[in-house]
């Protein structure tokens, strides 16, 4: 009996130690917040990126979920305190005072942020998006699209007030008045579209998404831009209800996806667009920057010209469907519903509309056209004093 | 036929229940641990994560070093609280529900000192004195409606419990809100904070408030005549009434020392946590800091004492779970470790459910039959209309 146990331990021993040699090449970590994988958006973005780089680049990837923001602190500094990994990446702005206290602690260790330009550090890579550059092109073809159906808004449901998401709305007022300004330029007639927006305060309750959407289709809305993460949920399901209870399968009004290409969610009927923000482009070009040598400190901004955001297209929504069959939320037997449902309701925006929404694109990458942002309250304040948007 | 095999299940039933309760109580819970343990191991084992590793890398996180010594003790800190709050109101026998609600609001009242300045001590002293009489007042209102009016506590201290939630969210949200930072409150000053003990860890001296606490109620359980009388109600209210105790007094004492309790760890988890210092919007550090505490309290006994043991036993399993999700070559996800943690948890906690079971039954029976007349008096007016 003792000898068996003494083999056994050997046994257990022996497995760890080569265990130890297999992680000799490197290794990377990828922290998430509270909201945790599975939101087939932010969180499952992060994710993808850090484990596709991981592969690409020979690393051992690992990923570390919070159960509470009590564990924010404690996990960098457990992950950071081995010295083995060659680079923290940690998805999302909660992390970031988190982030802040590790990297001081931790000089010698690398970290990357997604979403925070506030808090640097010699050993910091921020990565911040330009979401006001995809939002410019999605609100455009929102703002077209109601024009050319005779609607009288359009509406977006976002979470919570923080300087992310002001990027968001004012590329999004941006683009409804550039949309706005070339249809009167096509037609010859200024159409009468406003906006509706409401910050429902949370990144996780998805009735509350519901309830705002409702409340804007019944006014007349042409869409619904999610900016809230799992909250797009609620959003589509009001969305599909408006269809149902008006007796139409596709047409608007649509559904704007976020962060991921969302496209393909609702079996593709209603999702016209999304505004993308590849969270996932930048957790791979940090593994990348790290793995051939380049990493460096500061803030890097990724936007359109980096292809760090954009409005989906064709070759995304593929992607984006091996994505959502990996999350298990599709399969394999409903891609070719999905895509034809999607093409027949995208037939429905007449293709000058699209065509327009590529001028604005090009216009944005060739610096001709700047998007206005926001970082803070007063900044907002001024944006939305610029485009009121039928607000008095 | 069937009557036969209930008989018999029963009997069965209270066998197991004295073989479990005639234990010696420390033996009892070591030999539960290791039971919960073995069921944790074997689920690891039926995923494919081996359960030797990963136990290793738990117990290192957890008790290998001062490091894990001081993360397990700073998350176990509020768990004494909260447990308390439970523990308290069970020795008077009643379960109160609302440790969760209660440490809401004491977690809101403290941050509202970041709105003025004062001596250090004093600052510090003002965030535990308002969270503390913020527990106790929400903890009232139940009390008051059960003592005035009948209402279960079960039911009043839960429905608090969201109420508490949704009125912090609206506090985060509009009221308290850092003007720069949306997602969360202003932080409390640098003044306020509880100091750090141990640098580069969690642990803060807001440990020593939370077993000050717990040998404060211990003293007043067990050596104060108020203490004598909660703990006489509890054991046998008819007997206690008999002899003179008011009950309804032993209620309130009993209540409002919860509410202390759950107070004061509002105040432990904004006032001692590092990094932030504030309630982030949708409360993602107090969640379920309350609930944690039931348990923590089953594991305890329901004893102050025992309850510090295991909430440092508690906070270990937290702060290893930590470690075992990128210990080695094939970690445990965290889905699978809180499975395993929720094991070993509940195989611990069983033996005090047993001693217990008796009020618990008496509870469900109160609720059943509430539900049953509440039930037919709405049949019957609709029958009338």
């Amino acid at each position: 009996m003792k000898r068996l146990l003494g083999v056994l331990v050997i046994l257990v021993l022996g497995i760890s130690l080569v265990g130890m040699i297999g992680l000799a090449e490197g290794k990377v970590a990828v922290v998430l917040d509270v909201g945790g994988r599975g939101d087939l958006s932010f969180n499952d973005m992060g994710f993808k990126g850090t484990d596709q780089a991981a592969r690409d680049f020979g690393y051992e990837m690992v990923e570390i979920q919070c159960a509470t923001a009590a564990d924010y602190l404690p996990n960098l500094r457990n992950v950071a305190r081995t010295g083995e990994f060659d680079l923290i990446i940690c998805v999302g702005f909660l992390l970031g005072d988190a982030l802040g206290t590790a990297a001081e602690e931790f000089p010698e260790q690398k970290f990357a942020i997604i979403d925070v330009g506030w808090i640097t550090g010699p050993n910091i890579m921020n990565i911040v998006y330009r979401e006001n550059e995809a939002s410019a092109l999605v609100g455009a073809l929102g703002a077209l699209a109601a024009a050319e159906y005779g609607y009288d808004y359009v509406g977006v449901v976002l979470g919570i007030e923080i300087p992310v998401l002001y990027h968001f709305e004012a590329g999004y007022r941006f683009g409804i008045d550039w949309g706005i300004k070339k249809y009167t330029e096509v037609k010859g007639t200024t159409p009468d579209v406003g906006l509706l927006y409401t910050y429902t305060g949370t990144f996780s309750d998805i009735t509350l998404g519901k309830a705002a959407s409702e409340a804007m289709l019944a006014q007349g809305a042409v869409a619904i831009y999610n900016v809230a993460g799992p909250l797009g949920i609620g959003d589509l399901e009001a969305v599909t209800e408006f269809h149902d209870n008006a007796g139409t399968t596709f047409g608007p009004p649509y559904f704007f996806g976020v962060d991921a290409n969302q496209d393909w969610m609702g079996n593709g009927l209603h999702a016209l667009a999304s505004g993308m923000k590849r969270v996932d482009t930048g957790c791979y070009n940090a593994v990348k920057a790290v793995a051939e040598g380049t990493f460096t400190a500061g803030v890097t901004s990724l936007g359109l010209a980096e292809g760090g955001v954009g409005i989906s297209k064709m070759r995304d929504l593929i992607e984006f469907v091996d994505f959502g069959i990996g999350a298990g939320a599709i399969t394999l037997l409903d891609v070719p519903s999905i895509v034809y449902n999607w093409v027949r309701n995208r037939l429905t925006v007449p293709g000058w509309i699209w065509d327009a929404v590529d001028e604005l694109e090009a216009g944005i990458l060739d610096g001709s056209i700047v998007v206005p942002t926001a970082d803070t309250g007063n900044e907002m304040a001024a944006v939305r004093a610029e485009y009121t948007l039928g607000a008095p | 036929m069937s009557s036969e095999v209930t008989k018999s299940s029963s009997r069965l039933w209270r066998a197991t229940g004295r073989t479990l309760t005639g234990l010696n109580p420390a033996l009892e819970s070591v030999l539960a641990g290791v039971v919960g343990l073995l069921a944790g191991a074997l689920l690891m084992w039926i995923w494919g994560y081996d359960p030797w590793k990963a136990y290793m890398a738990m117990f290192r996180g957890a008790y290998g070093d001062s490091y894990g010594l001081a993360s397990s003790a700073a998350r176990g800190a509020p768990l004494i609280l909260t447990a308390l709050t439970f523990s308290i109101c069970v020795r008077a026998g009643m379960f109160n529900i609302g440790a969760e609600g209660q440490l809401y609001m004491g977690a809101i009242a403290a941050v509202t000192i970041g709105y003025f300045t004062l001596p250090s001590g004093l600052h510090i002293t003002a965030g535990i004195i308002f969270a503390m009489i913020a527990g106790a007042v929400w903890s009232l209102v139940p009390a008051i409606l059960k003592l005035t009016r009948g209402v279960h506590e079960v039911i009043s201290t839960i429905m608090f419990n969201w109420i508490a939630r949704f009125l912090a969210f609206y506090m985060v949200a509009f009221i308290l809100v850092d003007p720069m930072r949306g997602e969360k409150t202003i932080s409390i000053p640098m003044n306020a904070r509880f100091p750090i003990l141990v640098r580069g860890t969690d642990l803060s001296y807001s440990l020593f408030a939370a077993v000050l606490f717990a040998i404060v109620i211990y003293f007043i359980l067990w050596h104060t005549t108020m203490g004598y009388e909660v703990r006489a109600s509890g054991f046998n209210p008819k007997a206690a009434r008999y002899g003179g105790i008011k009950s309804k007094r032993t209620m309130l004492t009993s209540f409002i020392l919860g509410g202390l309790a759950a107070g004061l760890a509002g105040a432990t988890v904004v006032m001692g946590n590092p990094p932030t210092y504030a309630v982030i919007s949708g409360l993602p550090q107090l969640m379920n800091v309350g609930f944690d505490g039931m348990a923590v309290a089953m594991v305890g006994r329901n004893h102050p004492i025992g309850i510090i043991i295991a909430a440092l036993f508690f906070g270990g399993l937290t702060a290893g779970g930590r470690v075992m999700q990128f210990y080695g070559s094939n970690p445990v996800p965290l889905e699978m470790v809180r499975i395993v943690m929720g094991a070993i948890v509940l195989a611990m906690s069983i033996p005090e459910l047993f001693r217990i079971f008796p009020a618990i039954k008496k509870q469900g029976t109160e609720l059943f039959s509430l539900l049953r007349r509440l039930t037919s008096r709405v049949s019957h007016k609709e029958g009338s209309a």
